[in-house]
Formats: structure tokens, sequence, C-alpha cells
């Protein structure tokens, strides 16, 4: 997927490669690194990295994702995947694969209502699971994920459509 | 003078010092009354102070500046003294007269000095009296006599307005051509920003140091300077970090600048807390402004002499003799943490604080107003902590800002700490190399580290692709007070310790 910084124009291409344990492996604009993620006690993520320990929170906007690492903080905006929100305030209308896994399960049929934060499939990589959730109203098109299937990354699971373009804020999720 | 008893201090401010002045306050025994905006109703000021008053509509202009409604708030609360903190109404001799005129003691110095000192055309006067010296510079600026004058003093020359202060009605000629023009311009601006069109001109100095004194003045005559602070280190004159004592200054120069400081202090009849401000080029010093209040990087002084600025306001306004300062001990450094993206011009940043880490430790001291729960809105001032650290010298309290800089932690609002962080640990600040074009020379552009980028990289993309079970904003503790803003915020880390991938083998 693709993150620009809120306030400036760089772009960057981030893959998440895989994830054994603590271990993350990762490609960002092409260059493959790893880094060590522990859940910390209070709360958000300890990093190891080049010798420096940084707690990590992070926390989903409207239209971006904030990150703090240690004291610094980053403003990033999705802008393709997953996460990158389409005109009416729904995410982009197809629902891809985060990560090469295989498609556990399909908790939604076509045609079928759905509302911001419910789960719309289960992907399994690297021994877990993950759910992919709703980020707006919206009903269900074309499914293309069958269970069991292996996916690749990117790969199109299923697509959706704005549940009503009227009310285009209607389909931010309020949890 | 005859003593005067404060049994209840209301504070005229919000944020830190609001919070700050209320500690002090109690630590004497004095009961405290806030005011505040209706942007404030939650803040910690309110919550602190053992009273509190709505005055107002969230523009300063109509709550935090409103004279009639704070003097009314005072009466109501059975306040008998007015603290105004800095900023704000802290500078206003017509504030001043409103609280004496209700029967209030007013902490700070006479009102006839304060305009005095406020018109930098008459302080610059009074400074020559009191032998203290200014920049090369004219008074009135007709353009024959300022053309004259900058033939003589030689371009660039600085324009500034009588009104101004702390940066604010300044202009720099480069040449010539341009001084006509620049003038007029300035003076309309004048005019327009301080309803005062009056201008005077100076030399402009290129890179003189920023060195202020720290002056505390009874009510039986005695003035006592507590020591010196260095506030170089600025952006746009706003200063960012700073120091005290200042470091490698020669001490005949500072014996000077202290002297002069407390000449001026003396010939002005000053009372109460008070910065003299200088500006330092090589051996020569010459007289800047005068903050007639307590000033945001007062801690540093406290830090270094081991006293309370704000119990020796109240003290002084009881009537109170104050006594001379103590031997400083050691070096102390303030960062400004504000509420500005650093990376992208200092922007100004607002939002609702998610997740809050403040350094602890020896040597470690933070005066903030914020928690986590706490809305940064677009009304008042950028500062959201002021942290301050010490050392028994410089190197020390050098690295302990620079370790408590790394332990801060803010989730929600864009900050300079990461920036503030990279300023401290930089060689040019380690050999205190330091100017008011420190930032300009040295940090033209800031970006965070590109390891952290990456790694947030990696925390957002985890995020975007939903890999986390997102928590609730709730389940963190916070209530995010915007709901259309924040409605979608959560930490996809809350509940990061129930997956698979994260149990510990």
């Amino acid at each position: 997927m693709k993150f620009r910084t809120a306030n400036g124009a760089q772009t960057f291409d981030v893959e998440i490669l895989s994830r054994d344990g603590a271990l993350l492996r990762l490609r960002i604009d092409g260059e493959e690194i790893t880094a060590e993620i522990e859940p910390a006690a209070r709360g958000g993520a300890l990093v190891r990295s080049r010798g420096r320990s940084l707690r990590v929170h992070a926390a989903r906007r409207r239209n971006s994702i904030l990150v703090a690492v240690g004291p610094a903080v980053f403003d990033l905006i999705p802008v393709e995947g997953r996460g990158a929100r389409g005109a009416h305030g729904l995410a982009t209308p197809e629902v891809t694969a985060p990560m090469p896994g295989k498609v556990l399960k399909v908790v939604v049929a076509e045609g079928e209502a759905v509302a911001a934060g419910q789960p719309l499939l289960v992907l399994e990589a690297m021994k877990m699971e993950t759910t992919l959730y709703a980020e707006g109203d919206a009903i269900v098109g074309k499914v293309h994920a069958a269970p069991g299937a292996m996916v690749e990354h990117g790969a199109v699971l299923l697509e959706l459509s704005p549940a009503d373009s009227s009310k285009p804020e209607s389909a931010t999720p309020n949890r | 003078m005859e003593k005067r008893r404060i049994t209840r201090l209301l504070v005229a401010n919000r944020g830190e010092i609001a919070l700050r002045i209320i500690r002090s306050a109690r630590v004497m025994g004095i009961r405290t009354a806030a005011v505040y905006s209706e942007a404030d109703a939650s803040a910690a000021h309110v919550a602190a102070a053992d009273d509190a008053r709505l005055i107002g509509p969230p523009e300063p202009a109509q709550s935090y500046l409103n004279i009639a409604a704070i003097i009314q708030a005072a009466k109501e609360l059975r306040a008998d003294a007015i603290h105004p903190g800095y900023g704000f109404l802290s500078e206003r001799p017509d504030f001043e007269r409103a609280a004496e005129a209700a029967g209030l003691i007013f902490i700070g110095p006479p009102a006839q000095v304060m305009a005095t000192l406020g018109d930098k055309v008459a302080a610059r006067r009074l400074a020559i009296e009191a032998g203290v010296p200014v920049v090369l510079g004219i008074d009135v600026a007709d353009p024959a006599s300022a053309r004259t004058f900058a033939d003589e003093a030689s371009f660039p020359i600085l324009i500034k307005a009588a009104a101004g202060g702390g940066g604010r009605g300044m202009r720099i000629v480069e040449s010539a051509q341009d001084l006509a023009g620049a003038l007029e311009a300035a003076s309309r601006e004048a005019k327009a920003a301080f309803g005062d069109g009056r201008i005077f001109l100076e030399r402009y100095l290129a890179r003189p140091r920023h060195i202020e004194v720290q002056i505390l003045g009874d009510h039986h005559g005695r003035v006592v300077a507590i020591g010196e602070r260095e506030c170089s280190i600025q952006r746009r004159y706003q200063k960012v970090i700073e120091e005290s004592p200042a470091p490698g200054l020669a001490a005949d120069l500072r014996s000077r600048i202290i002297d002069s400081a407390l000449r001026l202090a003396r010939t002005a009849g000053y009372r109460n807390a008070g910065t003299f401000e200088f500006l330092v080029d090589g051996g020569s010093f010459y007289f800047l402004e005068v903050n007639a209040r307590l000033q945001v990087e007062h801690p540093v002084t406290e830090l270094c002499f081991g006293r309370d600025l704000v119990c020796d306001q109240l003290e002084i306004a009881a009537g109170a003799r104050v006594a001379e300062p103590q031997t400083p001990r050691g070096c102390a450094i303030e960062c400004r943490i504000n509420a500005e993206d650093a990376a992208h011009d200092f922007r100004p940043a607002t939002g609702t604080v998610l997740e809050l880490n403040l350094p602890a430790g020896p040597g470690v001291r933070v005066d903030t107003h914020i928690a986590a729960g706490t809305t940064i809105s677009p009304y008042y001032d950028s500062l959201l902590a002021k942290l301050i650290c010490h050392g028994e010298n410089r190197d020390r309290a050098r690295a302990r800002i620079a370790a408590a800089l790394d332990e801060f932690f803010l989730l929600g609002v864009q900050n300079t700490a990461a920036f503030l962080r990279d300023v401290v640990l930089s060689e040019p600040f380690a050999r205190a190399d330091l100017s008011t074009q420190f930032l300009p020379q040295f940090f033209p552009q800031w970006a965070p580290a590109y390891d952290d980028l990456r790694i947030a990289l990696a925390a957002a993309a985890m995020t975007a692709q939903g890999a986390f079970e997102p928590a609730r904003a709730g389940a963190i503790g916070t209530a995010p007070a915007d709901g259309a803003a924040e409605a979608a915020v959560r930490s996809p880390w809350a509940r990061l310790g129930s997956f698979e991938l994260w149990s510990r083998r």
C-alpha cells in the first residue's frame, strides 16, 4: 500500500512481507527491513531498532493514520490499498489482501448491506488470523475470495459500493 | 509600605502558567480562583483552583482579554489579588488600573512603570538616562533623518514600532532604495497592529545573542538580580530553548549586563518580577526591552537558584522584602514543546491528546496543563509543555534533557519534541555556538529521522490493513472531545497482546 505524509508531498510504498513472532519483515520503497515489535506494558508497542527502544502508538483518524515513534509524530495518509478512502468516505471500492495468505472465512454475501466496522472476511498468514472490516457502511458487490483459496498480496477479495452516496459522512465508522 | 494580606488570588490566565501559579499560591496558603473560557471548561487550571468562573466564549478577546469580565469574576469570587501570568493582559496597564480601582492587588510592577517600559521609545530613552547601552539608533523616523542615520549606521537597519515588542512590529531594511517605502509601510503596519504608528530605527545586529536578566524589586526600594538566562535559540523571535547561566559568557561582561539591568530597574522604579533583555554582540551588549511580568522561561532560573519566583512575586506584592539571591548551582535548560509541525514550517497543530508519557526523574521538571483527553484548540498559543532539566554542569543538563525528550511521548497532536531532541543533541548546541540565528543557520530545515519514519510506516501499514482489532477510543482512556474529527480514532495496538502473533514464546 502507499502512504503520503500529511503535510508533505512524499509518498512511500509499503508492503508487509511476513510476520513471525515479534519479527516483522517489510519492504519500504523497495528496501527490505526487519523490525522487532513487542507489545508494551502500558499499551502500544515497543520497537527495537538500531540499539534504541521506542514506544510506538498508532491511531486511525478520519483520513489518516497518526503514529508516534518515541517523541516523533507522523501523520500518514493512505493513498492506495486498503485504508485509502474513496470519494464517498468509503474505503476504496475493493477490499484487497494486505498480505499473501489463505482465505479462512468469508463472512458476508453478495448484495448484503454492511455497517462500518463489520467483519468482511478472515485471512490467515504467517500463523495469524487477520480480520478485514468494512471501513464504512456499504453494499457488498462481487465476492472474489473463496474459503481455502491462497491469495497474493493485493489480490481483490471483494467489491463494495457506498450504502447511500447522498450522505457520505455516515460511512465514517463511529465506534 | 504596610504589609498587605493576600488571602484569595484570582489567576487571570490559562494553560500551564495558570496551573503553575495556582500551585505556588497553594504552597503559601492562599486560596485560588480561576477564570476560563467556554473552550476551557474542563481545563486543568479550572480543576486545580479552589473556585472558578466562566468569563466568555473561546475567542481571547471575549474571555482572557476581557478586562470587565475578569474584574467582575474577581469580585464575585471575593479575590483580593490578581496574577496575570504571561501573555494576555499581563502587560496591559489598563488592566492593572482596573484591578486596582476594584480594590485588588495586582501582582506586577506599577501601571505607570509598565506603561513606560512597554513603550519602546520611552524605554530606550530611560535606558540611555540610566547609562545603559542601547543599539545605535534614532527615535523619530522622518524620511530625511532616517536616511542620514542609515548612511551613518550602514545597512541593513532595523525599523521597530514603538508599541511593538517580542519581535512584533519589526522590519529589516537591506538597502537605501528600500528605505522610504519601508518606513511608510512599517508606520502603517504599526498603526494597524498597535493603534500607534510611531516607529524608530536601530542598527541591525546580524548574529547577536539574546541574554536577559531576572529582576525582583520590592516595595521598599530594593532591587535584586536573580542571574541571567540565555534565550538565543529562537524561531521568528519566539524563544524555543532557554538556559541559565549563559554558557561561556565572560565574568566581567556578565556583571556589566547585570549591573545595567539593576540600574535600569532602579531608574524605572521597578517592582515585582521582570525581565530585562539585552542583545550581546561580541564583547558589547545593548538594551533590548523589558518584559514587565513573569516569563515563560522563568523555571530555568528557579532550578539554578533553588527558589520559586511566583512565591517571590506573591510575597513582594504582600509587602515583604526581597532577599539577595543565593549562589546559583549548576545549569538548567528549558525546551518549549509546542503543538506545531516542525517538519512543515512549524505549522500549528490541533487535536486531542490520546496517549501521553511525561518524562520524570532527578533534575527533570515538566510544566504542563495537558493530559490524555486534553483537546488542543486553535484559540490559544501552541505551548503544550515546558520541559526543564537541571544538571551539575551544562553537559549533564544537556544529556538529561535529551534523554527526557526521548521519554516524552504524545500521540494525537503533532508536536516539536523530536525536533527539540535533535537540536539539543546537535554539535553546535553542544559547543554553545549560540546566536539568534542558531536555528536558521543550523536547522534551516528539519525532518524526523528516516529510521523513525520507517517504523511509523510499518505501524501505519499494519493499522491500515486492520491487522489488529481496533480498540474503541474510550477503551484507551480517552474521550475524544471533537466527535466529528476524532470519531474514528482508536488505537490498533491496544489489544495487541491478545493476538497469537504477539504471544511471547
